[in-house]
């Protein structure tokens, strides 16, 4: 990080296209997301969410288009990038052979900043017991525990797809709690999707909405809001979505 | 569709259509061949054992085991799990147990029946040998219904599933075989098979409702205190040194384990035929330590690691685990621990069958055949070159486990489904006609020579292939840069070294007039893996960044 100014692209995509047969997931999307933004990337099931995380990340190759994560082709070179990168799926992809604590020293080998303090700090406060399996943990503890590996080096980037589905209220505002965590230690970034747009609203400071592969909007929340006012009122999220994609981004929570 | 029986009729045939349409097509070539190709009313005669097998046998059993595992929905689950193997979607629809459980079974009777009935019709079976019709079908519908019952059935442990099958399956075939060999009447026979129907039925039933309700015992606590003492190895309670190590460690407890864990479960039945062999069959006990030496290349084939899932609920079921994808590391780096991995496991292996081949030995009395035999061969050839054809055998076997755990890597860590499923396709038929091969070329004294005349040739045909292949993949590699150029340098001459030596000792064991030597380097630059073995990084970042 050092050197790097505020303004400083950490992740900058380029007419990225992609197709899986004959459906186009991406269309020439192109994003800049600066260091030290909470970014939004909202849009229904199937809009393209997670394939643009996955070219981010590397595990998708861009077939037209470039995508630059801290300068640097996630493709090329998957270590420098995901070195820097604190990641968690919606599908919370753990061994589940493996303990709490074989997890939390088998991850600790790959980051160098790895803070041990941090990480049984996020433990205790997640209370997961560290002799524990992880395939007999619950779908809540799986969420946490992939947090606390995401969280524990303090990575540049976080980057959560769809961290919250299908979790109680109570995993889900761990989640967000982590979020402001992350953005409380200054230049950190957070690229953080999700069909939950309530959730999106209370953390995200810039919104990128993505339909049928497509941006259809992306700007500063508070423009969003600005810019769709009708007399006093101000709508939400969930609304200014529907005017765009023509349904509503999910269903409404639990609680 | 207005009944569930049949929805679980369509499920199958729509799913294996393509696998029963090739049954189907079987029959079709057999009925043709039967009844058209052969003039009608000339009789059949079929002497040829090899012909009669590779027609007949070969696909006959094939087309059974693809049954046994359509019909116990073994395509769908995890076999090793503790869960029912039974579909827990299919839990939830309105419908009872007993239909649950009773319409595969039917439905599977009734195919493994119709297969066999079918074949008994139409096969050209050898004359004068009476095939009976009635027994090997109920036969037939036993093995499949205790198929069925027995992996439907969840299991307190990982893995028990398939012991208990397999040794329920062998039980019963050895019941039928005793029978066959004290010559049992048909009508006996049959008193043998029929009560098994029902009772698998019966079983089959009470596995899939306790699959239901979500019964499945766990009796991993009851291994606590063996866990603990496990724990001490492959545990992980310190840091790692390096992700490189953590890596290797991640590799062993995935893949590691499962080469030695074969071999030891198969190495107490290869040492048994030590003891029924002893002393008076000198021959047997060579043979017994033969195929115990060729266990472990053999099993390694079977063992060889891949990228797989660690959750089979997401994305393709071949494609790379995001939690190992995402892993800083370079796919060189993913592809060495795998490497390491490898080493760790053939050396845990072949230790387990040095430590087991001179107890079977003590204790079934069989060492004076083994010294008699190392005599003999020192007599022939000298002391020192026995002594070095002995290192030289060891060495090369354990050389050759690494090198089949390694070799086809790449197309596991490719993560298309096309791919492995051609390369295992490719397995099973090399498997399939590579004996009625051998047999052909026994037969024949004119295709003797022409092979042998020609097998300078295909050698060098084949360096051609391998070399070609390995300098396109070492141009991907330096291109990609997935290594670096000192690594492909250092490989590049790793590999030379590696021929040179092989060649060396090859030279100072076998040439003479009959063996040229340019004959011996085209076997070391053969045997010393390198096209395949350098094309798994590339193929690993071809399925890590797609």
């Amino acid at each position: 990080m050092g050197g790097s100014t505020v303004s400083e692209s950490v992740i900058t995509v380029s007419e990225l296209t992609r197709r899986f047969g004959a459906k186009t997931a991406l269309a020439s999307v192109s994003l800049s997301i600066p260091r030290g933004a909470v970014y939004g990337l909202v849009g229904a099931n199937g809009a393209g969410k997670t394939t643009l995380i996955k070219h981010i990340l590397g595990l998708l190759r861009a077939e037209s288009g470039s995508v630059r994560v801290f300068g640097l082709d996630p493709v090329a070179d998957p270590v420098g990038v995901l070195s820097r990168v604190g990641y968690l799926s919606e599908d919370h992809d753990l061994p589940g052979w493996m303990r709490v604590d074989e997890l939390t020293s088998y991850s600790r080998a790959f980051y160098p900043a790895w803070d041990d303090a941090y990480a049984e700090e996020l433990r205790q406060a997640f209370a997961l017991d560290s002799t524990a399996r992880i395939s007999n943990l619950s779908k809540g503890e799986k969420a946490r525990l992939g947090l606390l590996i995401a969280l524990a080096y303090r990575p540049e980037l976080l980057v959560l797809d769809e961290p919250s589905t299908g979790l109680d209220p109570v995993v889900r505002r761990d989640i967000l709690d982590a979020i402001m965590r992350t953005i409380a230690d200054e230049g950190r970034t957070v690229l953080f999707s999700s069909h939950l747009l309530d959730e999106v609203e209370r953390v995200a400071d810039h919104v990128t909405m993505i339909h049928h592969g497509r941006i259809v909007l992306s700007a500063p929340l508070a423009a969003i809001r600005e810019s769709h006012r009708v007399g006093d009122r101000i709508p939400s999220l969930d609304e200014i979505f529907v005017t765009y994609v023509g349904m509503p981004a999910a269903p409404a929570p639990d609680a | 569709m207005r009944s569930p029986a049949l929805a679980i009729a369509w499920e199958f045939r729509q799913r294996h259509r393509w696998g029963l349409l090739a049954v189907g097509g079987y029959l079709l070539v057999l009925a043709v061949f039967k009844f058209a190709i052969l003039e009608p009313g000339q009789p059949v005669s079929l002497d040829d054992a090899e012909s009669f097998a590779l027609a007949v046998v070969l696909p006959l059993t094939v087309a059974c085991l693809y049954f046994l595992v359509v019909f116990s929905f073994g395509l769908s689950g995890d076999l090793a799990a503790r869960p029912s193997l039974y579909p827990a979607r299919m839990f939830t629809l309105p419908v009872t147990t007993t239909a649950l459980a009773g319409w595969p079974m039917l439905y599977g009777s009734a195919a493994m029946a119709g297969l066999w009935l079918a074949t008994r019709l139409l096969g050209v079976w050898p004359p004068h040998v009476d095939i009976p019709w009635a027994w090997p079908t109920l036969l037939a519908a036993v093995l499949l219904g205790w198929t069925q019952a027995l992996t439907w059935m969840p299991y307190g442990l990982p893995g028990l599933r398939v012991i208990v099958t397999v040794l329920w399956l062998v039980v019963v075939d050895t019941i039928v075989l005793l029978a066959l060999h004290v010559k049992a009447s048909e009508a006996v026979m049959l008193a043998i098979l029929s009560p098994q129907v029902p009772l698998a039925y019966l079983a089959a039933r009470s596995a899939v409702a306790r699959a239901r309700r979500g019964d499945v015992p766990d009796w991993r606590g009851a291994l606590a205190r063996l866990g603990r003492i496990a724990s001490v190895l492959p545990r992980r309670r310190t840091r790692f040194p390096s992700a490189a190590r953590a890596q290797a460690w991640f590799e062993w407890r995935i893949h590691g384990r499962s080469l030695p864990v074969w071999v030891v479960i198969l190495l107490p039945f290869e040492l048994a035929l030590l003891f029924v062999a002893g002393t008076d069959v000198p021959s047997l006990v060579v043979y017994t330590l033969f195929g115990v030496l060729l266990t472990p290349p053999f099993m390694a084939a079977f063992s060889v690691p891949r990228v797989r899932q660690s959750n089979r609920q997401v994305s393709d079921g071949y494609g790379m685990a995001p939690f190992t994808a995402t892993r800083p590391l370079a796919s060189a780096a993913l592809i060495a621990a795998k490497l390491r991995m490898s080493v760790w496991s053939t050396l845990a292996t072949w230790l387990l069958v040095v430590i087991a081949i001179p107890i079977g030995l003590t204790l079934s009395g069989t060492w004076p055949v083994v010294i008699e035999r190392s005599r003999q061969l020192s007599d022939a050839i000298g002391t020192p070159r026995a002594v070095v054809l002995g290192l030289l055998v060891v060495s090369g076997l354990i050389a050759s486990t690494w090198k089949q755990l390694v070799q086809s890597l790449y197309v596991g860590l490719s993560g298309r489904e096309w791919l492995i499923r051609s390369s295992t396709c490719l397995t099973l038929a090399v498997l399939i006609f590579i004996e009625p091969i051998v047999q052909w070329i026994r037969a024949s004294s004119y295709v003797r020579v022409a092979l042998w005349n020609a097998l300078p040739w295909m050698l060098a045909v084949l360096v051609v292939v391998k070399i070609s292949a390995a300098a396109w993949v070492a141009t991907r590699l330096y291109r990609s840069r997935l290594l670096s150029d000192r690594a492909l340098v250092t490989g590049a001459a790793g590999w030379l070294v590696a021929v040179l030596a092989l060649y060396g000792v090859l030279v100072w064991l076998v040439a003479g007039p009959l063996i040229p030597r340019y004959f011996l380097a085209l076997l070391a630059i053969l045997a010393i893996p390198l096209a395949r073995l350098s094309a798994a990084p590339l193929a690993l970042a071809w399925n890590r960044h797609r």
